[in-house]
């Protein structure tokens, strides 16, 4: 169906901003099960009262902004948006319409192995609502989450799959992760999605009628809802049928859409500027140290992982999916390490046992200076990559580095031509008959006398070393 | 004569020197409270209880000029445990848990609160008559209306009931009634005073002021309650300054225009009559006596149709930025909530029944200004005439210290006198022309200059932004060519 | 134009409802307002003046994200006519 109709997808994401306290009053802003709790006055709107604008949050704002590369106004004004609902105490939201903090935008992403750059139309900072709870006959109104600062980035309609969304989504979940302005946790509501989407025959210039879903709480249920609805608006024009105006909401118990209301064609919500908050002047000093707090983000990451230490795309994106972990491989390559054994060695093991053990890559005992000694002793053939692998789950059950494991496990191969060759010795003169049947077509000889070595050195004896020197041995007999 | 009716000065000495002491002075402002009540209805609330608790805090006080001195402040200020209506039947049973920034300067001060005064509802009105418990008589004229919104707290200073009360200025909330009720109103600077805890009307026009009857009282009220708020966004950092240290009445060598239009008798040829006569003569007189004090006064001239402009600009920022401010008046968190079977029944129910009409007409000009479809040609455009009057005004306070102009050209109208055309000259020049003030903040005072038909009228005199100091030392010059200051209506006998 | 229906639309837009005569001294009330900001529209000039949305220029103090200060929820919900343990309840939300 997907290769007749156009589907044309722009995403309203909404993100909490990581801040102490609230975005207009000084109450706190940190997640709380205990209701209303977390309220001032302010937030209530309680009559007489005044917005007091938090530094952080709009600091944090403005670095978002230059993070999804936005054009940034001179100064920063807020304005009111009226309307009457039971979750919005004074009867207006102050957000950002005139001059949103960022125009303009795009961020790159991978989706696949393809590069798709994502247009942002705009971002803004405005304060969350009031929280309902539903039950039978009545609500209740919860203010903890009122006035929370939030961040709403709006994308042009560019997106034309799930995938496409999927992928911006995450990109932009690492942004505000990497940058520390939200911890961008789904499970708590601290990133939500609106979703508008419309179907159109893939030749038809004009776009097809615009479908909203609000709220939608996690990444997956993004994806189900959007393969949903394209699935059940091709059916309908399929049918010869009309897509109708409104607002959908989905169900991810039944993984359906449901119709919510009609979209009322432009509501009016009365902007204008809010008085009570003077225009803050966004100077270039501070945007340039703004900026300077940026970390090199994902994306570029990817890129530079796979132009300067020709990783794969696959190695690079596990690598930076977080900062730590990318900055931990930074690190263990700083020490002349080879950036793919390095990779594989995070990727496989390291990641491994911290996504099992479900804590972050600094939290593991087993440090970047263990990788490096680890992988030195590897190089060095002190050591097997099979015993490598023992030794580091050593590591991390005793919280000893690879240099104590392997003394205390004698674990060190013999790589001394001198010594083998003695043991080598030996074995030749027990076995005579056999060695002077060598044929060097036939490998079965050699295999037997390395194994034979092996045993009397219980394995420590290097096998390649070995293997050498015993084929010299035996064509010397055969002179 | 009582000390009650002395300047705050005086009676901060007769307390000092033990010739009064707080608990008489306190029971006496009661008690006209209570007598004066029935006749001019100043008061939502005559608070007695929290005064005997104030009363028991002073000792912890430092001494200062309005320690121990009796107040009344307009009920659109939020009071901790005591009941704050702004006038208005959605509000008639709300008790706020936290205090106006004003109201927490005044009570560290020691000054002690008499009562909660009325308003026009929401202090959306001039005539003091739209209250939800009754209007405001003027003491001078109980047939009067004294003018609003700050109706109440004129009339309480008016009748010696208190040596000062709070107001709130968005038009000429404070300046009007005081015109009207003899007695001296003053708004500052816009952001002098943080306006926490007022409860917002035009935000961008809003000013917290006072009421008192010696413009040297200004003084020491405003050095009481000004300052940088954390809480106001819009407040100014502090200037650090005593005001009431500075005032010395020397003021020869200050320029001082007036403007042409607005008194230039043959602008109301159509509506001129004796009031207005005279109104203008005792004008023309004091433009002598400020020649006399060694200030120069000069006349200049404003384009007539940017000063007809005023009214209408007013009408639209304020009813615009009221609307929005109001919203949260649903009955839901606070407020008298009405029944429904939904929210928005709930909501609806109680805004029907809580607001009066004229409030709701107010809203709905509001909300159809802010329209998109309506924005441009009437939120926006009347934003623009403000920048033209406020840049016009910002340039003439570079060349001169203040603008004087009756306060209004009108004695206090008697109640359900038809009002005077609104598309008159008369009244789009001389009615609403310290609305200037509030368009760009300017500190703006009016002082009683004199009677007409046995009525007050007011003089106004406004400076430039900051220049608050300046201005009351012109004002209170001015009023020593006067005998006017400290009157009582009904003279100073309330016995 | 603005009609007497349009007027009532607005008002129920903002949550309430008027005595009917009083819509009526309202179109008189737009009358007045309209007429007088046509002589405003019609100043020369005017559409390339910015509009005034503070009184002076005035510079942001931003709050810095330190202070934390709460209210008791017994506060907050002393003025409410309903509440069901520490909430505000309203009849059921039906989004």
């Amino acid at each position: 169906m997907n290769d007749k109709y156009e589907v044309t997808i722009g995403l309203e994401v909404h993100c909490e901003v990581k801040t102490k306290t609230k975005m207009f009053s000084s109450s706190p802003n940190n997640y709380n099960e205990t209701p209303n709790e977390n309220i001032s006055e302010v937030d209530m709107g309680f009559p007489g009262i005044l917005p007091i604008a938090n530094k952080e949050a709009i600091n944090k704002a403005i670095m978002m902004a230059l993070a999804l590369n936005c054009k940034l106004p001179k100064y920063m004004y807020f304005d009111r948006k009226n309307y009457y609902y039971p979750d919005l105490p004074k009867g207006y939201q102050i957000t950002q319409n005139t001059e949103p903090v960022g125009i303009d935008g795009y961020i790159d992403t991978y989706v696949g192995d393809e590069v798709k750059r994502i247009y942002i139309h705009d971002i803004h900072l405005e304060e969350d609502t009031a929280s309902l709870d539903h039950y039978d006959t009545y609500s209740l109104i919860d203010y903890n989450r009122c006035s929370v600062p939030l961040l709403e980035t709006v994308t042009e309609p560019c997106i034309h799959s799930a995938d496409e969304a999927l992928a911006f989504l995450d990109s932009l979940r690492r942004i505000f992760l990497y940058t520390g302005i939200s911890e961008a946790r789904t499970d708590r509501g601290q990133m939500r999605c609106d979703v508008n989407i419309s179907l159109a025959p893939k030749a038809s210039k004009k776009m097809g009628t615009k479908v909203e879903m609000k709220n939608i709480n996690s990444f997956s249920n993004v994806k189900d809802a959007i393969i949903y609805e394209i699935k059940r608006q091709s059916e309908i024009l399929e049918q010869g049928g009309v897509i109708s105006m409104e607002t959908r909401r989905y169900d991810d118990t039944t993984g359906k859409t449901y119709k919510m209301r009609e979209k009322v064609e432009g509501v009016d919500y009365k902007y204008y500027v809010e008085p009570n908050i003077p225009p803050f002047k966004i100077t270039n000093e501070l945007v340039d140290t703004i900026n300077k707090k940026i970390p090199l983000l994902q994306f570029d990451r990817i890129q530079k992982y796979m132009k300067e230490y020709s990783l794969s795309l696959y190695n690079a994106t596990v690598l930076t999916k977080n900062l730590d972990t990318a900055l931990y491989f930074e690190e263990v390559i700083s020490k002349n390490i080879d950036p793919n054994t390095a990779a594989n060695w995070i990727n496989t093991r390291i990641l491994g046992y911290v996504n099992k053990e479900e804590i972050s890559i600094n939290e593991c005992t087993f440090k970047t200076g263990d990788l490096v000694e680890l992988i030195n002793y590897i190089n060095k053939g002190t050591i097997s990559t099979k015993q490598a692998k023992d030794i580091f789950y050593k590591c991390i059950e005793e919280g000893k580095n690879p240099k104590t494991i392997i003394k205390e496990n004698n674990m060190e191969q013999i790589t001394d031509t001198n010594e083998i060759l003695n043991i080598i010795k030996e074995v030749i003169n027990e076995n005579m008959e056999l060695a002077l049947d060598y044929d060097p077509n036939r490998g079965r000889t050699v295999d037997y006398f390395v194994g034979q070595v092996m045993k009397k050195t219980r394995g420590k004896a290097n096998p390649k070393i070995a293997m050498d020197l015993i084929k010299e041995e035996l064509l010397k007999l055969k002179k | 004569m009582s000390y009650l009716d002395k300047s705050i000065e005086e009676i901060s000495n007769a307390l000092k020197n033990g010739d009064i002491t707080t608990d008489e002075l306190v029971k006496e402002s009661f008690d006209r409270a209570h007598k004066c009540q029935d006749m001019f209805n100043s008061f939502v609330t005559i608070t007695e209880e929290n005064a005997k608790n104030q009363l028991d805090n002073l000792n912890g006080i430092k001494n200062n000029p309005l320690k121990g001195i009796p107040y009344a402040i307009k009920d659109n200020f939020s009071t901790k445990g005591i009941l704050s209506t702004a006038s208005s039947n959605i509000l008639k049973d709300y008790v706020p848990f936290f205090n106006a920034t004003t109201v927490n300067k005044l009570y560290k001060n020691g000054a002690i609160m008499i009562g909660k005064t009325v308003l026009d509802e929401l202090a959306m009105g001039g005539t003091g008559t739209t209250g939800h418990t009754g209007a405001v008589k003027n003491p001078w004229d109980k047939n009067r209306l004294i003018g609003g919104s700050s109706a109440g707290s004129a009339s309480a200073v008016a009748s010696g009931i208190v040596p000062f009360s709070i107001g709130s200025d968005t038009g000429d909330s404070i300046r009007k009634p005081a015109a009207y009720g003899g007695v001296v109103g003053f708004k500052p600077t816009y952001g002098l005073i943080s306006r926490y805890g007022l409860f917002a009307f035009a935000s961008s026009m809003d000013h917290v002021g006072c009421f008192t009857r010696y413009v040297k009282d200004v003084a020491y009220v405003i050095d009481a309650i000004k300052g940088q708020d954390e809480k106001d966004m819009t407040s100014l950092p502090d200037d650090n300054i005593k005001y009431s240290e500075h005032i010395d009445g020397n003021v020869s060598g200050k320029k001082l225009f007036y403007i042409e239009e607005i008194v230039d008798k043959n602008n109301y040829e159509d509506t001129m009559d004796n009031e207005l006569e005279q109104i203008l003569d005792n004008f023309n007189n004091i433009i002598k006596n400020c020649e006399n004090l060694g200030m120069k006064v000069e006349k200049i001239s404003i384009n007539k149709d940017l000063l007809k402009a005023i009214f209408p600009t007013y009408i639209t920022i304020s009813c615009a930025e009221a609307t929005s401010n109001n919203s949260n008046l649903t009955g839901i968190i606070f407020g008298s909530r009405q029944k429904g079977a939904s929210v928005d029944e709930v909501m609806f129910n109680t805004r029907t029944k809580g607001f009066s009409e004229l409030i709701k007409r107010r809203f709905v000009l509001g909300s159809y200004i802010l329209q998109k479809e309506n924005q441009e040609r009437l939120f926006l455009n009347a934003g623009r005439v403000r920048r033209l009057i406020v840049d016009k005004m910002t340039e003439l306070f570079s060349k001169y210290d203040g603008m004087i102009l009756p306060a209004t050209g009108s004695i206090a109208p008697k109640f359900m006198e038809e009002v005077i055309d609104k598309l008159s000259d008369r009244y789009l020049l001389l009615e609403n022309h310290m609305a200037i003030a509030n368009f760009g903040g300017f500190p703006s005072i009016t002082i009683p200059c004199g009677f007409v038909d046995n009525m007050p009228i007011g003089l106004n005199i406004t400076s430039g932004i900051k220049k608050d100091l300046e201005l009351l030392n012109i004002a209170y010059a001015i009023e020593n060519t006067m005998n006017y200051k400290g009157q009582i209506a009904g003279g100073n006998d309330h016995e | 134009m603005v009609t007497k229906e349009k007027l009532k639309e607005y008002a129920n837009k903002l949550m309430f409802d008027m005595k009917d005569c009083e819509y009526d001294t309202l179109l008189k009330e737009f009358d007045i307002i309209e007429k007088q900001m046509e002589l405003v529209a019609n100043m020369d000039g005017i559409s390339n003046v910015k509009p005034l949305t503070f009184p002076y220029e005035m510079n942001s103090v931003l709050r810095d994200d330190e202070e934390i200060r709460t209210i008791d929820y017994m506060d907050a919900l002393s003025n409410a006519k309903d509440i069901k343990g520490r909430e505000i309840k309203v009849p059921k939300v039906v989004e």
